[in-house]
């Protein structure tokens, strides 16, 4: 369970939510999404509930519509006319390296291209938050650290503000401009947050290699070591 | 041995029986009252569709399966969906149907001949009573069962109420009563035949039911044989809608 939790993602800000298993990451991003109550204190958004998305680690798209359709569905239920919704969905689509593959359903495409359509969804809707709770991880690791790359790409390009819960440092350190970490629930709180000093807009896999990255990994690493070990 | 080359070697195995069977029989071996010949069931079935007779009984039948189907289908699919949505509806008929899930269902029969008489409508009511246990079931705990991911996804792409019915719900419980289908044809063609066979002045059922009281073993089986091929058409006919609607899985 999660007891305080002050942070703040900016106009355009990449921040990610690092911290032990049960400390309440998701919880959160829930709470800012709408899908749960906070017990306690307030979740504060300058965006209207219709600017925020969700991408899940599941894919979670819909079996028995195509791969058009799910990511044309998240426009349709917000009153956008079926054709254009379409339109735009097979854009979405190409722009994440799916052209052609929109008549396929969700079952006959690989884990990456699920997720890829996931994404599509969400971003079709021009979010101006998105919410990421462990979106890469169930990706094998080539797969994944390209879509990962396209992610900091198109963010960049809309300019998206991001909140990203993961168990990756890598990633973490990789794409975001600051970084909060939850110490080991129950009744944890953010106790640590660290700006990364990596210029953006930045290719997250690059980025590894960049002389600030290992101190920065390090030093988050020890603090989530201790976190961890203080498992009561 | 190669498997895709199954079919012909189980065609194979089946005209050697055949074989058997009919040289058995010519040669006095099996007693015709018990045992008739292949070539004599063959001669019932000509003389069924020559004759003209059995179109009067095809249609009985069909007709009360059929109706039967359609109906339990819409009341399986109607009471499931009340059931899981409301509690109270659920506290009533869920004992009521595990009772009648429970027992076998054709012990009904006579009851319905009673209440509704020897015509079709006895027969419907056993093919629905079938039918419509069965589709309860599927769409009462499917409903339960959808996956919450898919609706916390429409939730959170702006869906409300309505989105989640049309594009969640209703999907799953076509789903869910399609997987059931094959399975629903050949209760109401049970619930159909058996009601025929019980009382009846027509249809397949009755029709055994005249074979076997005239002690027409030859007639019997021709129409089991009959019987048999109808639901096999049913099933495939049922599978390829199946395959069709259900292509996304």
């Amino acid at each position: 369970m999660l007891e305080g939790a002050t942070l703040a993602v900016g106009d355009g800000q990449f921040v990610s939510l690092v911290g032990p298993s049960g400390s309440g990451k998701s919880s959160l991003l829930r709470a800012v999404i709408g899908l749960q109550q906070p017990l306690k204190g307030t979740v504060e958004r300058e965006v209207a509930p219709s600017d925020v998305a969700i991408l899940f680690q599941d894919d979670a798209l819909l079996p028995w519509k195509t791969a058009r359709d799910n990511v044309a569905l998240g426009l349709i239920l917000n009153g956008v006319p079926r054709g254009e919704a379409l339109a735009q969905a097979d854009l979405w689509l190409e722009r994440l390296g799916l052209a052609g593959f929109g008549h396929r359903f969700p079952r006959h495409l690989s884990g990456g291209q699920r997720k890829r359509v996931a994404l599509a969804q969400v971003l079709a809707r021009e979010p101006k938050l998105l919410l990421m709770d462990e979106p890469f991880a169930s990706l094998d690791a080539i797969v994944r650290a390209r879509i990962v790359q396209d992610v900091a790409a198109l963010v960049d390009r809309e300019r998206i503000s991001v909140l990203l819960v993961t168990h990756d440092l890598e990633e973490a350190i990789s794409l975001s401009d600051h970084i909060y970490l939850l110490s080991q629930g129950p009744r944890a709180r953010v106790t640590r947050d660290y700006p990364t000093p990596l210029p953006r807009p930045r290719d997250p896999v690059r980025a590894r290699m960049h002389a600030a990255f290992a101190p920065l990994y390090e030093k988050i690493w020890n603090d989530l070591s201790r976190e961890v070990d203080r498992r009561p | 041995m190669s498997p895709r080359h199954a079919w012909a070697r189980q065609l194979a195995a089946l005209a050697v029986f055949v074989a058997i069977w009919e040289t058995a029989g010519r040669a006095g071996l099996l007693n015709p009252l018990y045992a008739p010949r292949p070539s004599q069931i063959g001669a019932a079935l000509v003389d069924l569709f020559g004759s003209g007779r059995i179109w009067t009984h095809l249609e009985a039948t069909f007709t009360a399966a059929l109706v039967g189907l359609a109906l339990g289908i819409v009341a399986g699919i109607v009471l499931g969906v009340l059931g899981a949505l409301i509690p109270l509806v659920a506290e009533l008929l869920e004992p009521v149907m595990t009772l009648l899930n429970a027992i076998p269902r054709v012990i009904l029969a006579p009851l319905f001949v009673i209440w509704l008489g020897i015509g079709i409508a006895s027969k419907v009511a056993l093919a629905f009573i079938l039918v419509a246990v069965l589709i309860f079931f599927t769409v009462f705990t499917g409903i339960r069962q959808v996956d919450r991911r898919l609706v916390e996804r429409i939730v959170t792409l702006g869906g409300g109420r309505w989105a989640l019915v049309r594009h969640v719900y209703l999907p799953s419980v076509a789903a869910w009563v399609l997987g059931n289908l094959k399975v629903a044809v050949g209760f109401a063609f049970t619930g159909a035949c058996v009601g025929e066979f019980v009382a009846a002045s027509r249809g397949l059922g009755y029709l055994l039911s005249f074979a076997q009281s005239t002690f027409n073993s030859a007639l019997m089986m021709a129409i089991v044989l009959l019987i048999m091929v109808v639901v096999l058409v049913i099933f495939a006919l049922a599978g390829r809608l199946e395959k069709y609607l259900l292509r996304w899985n």
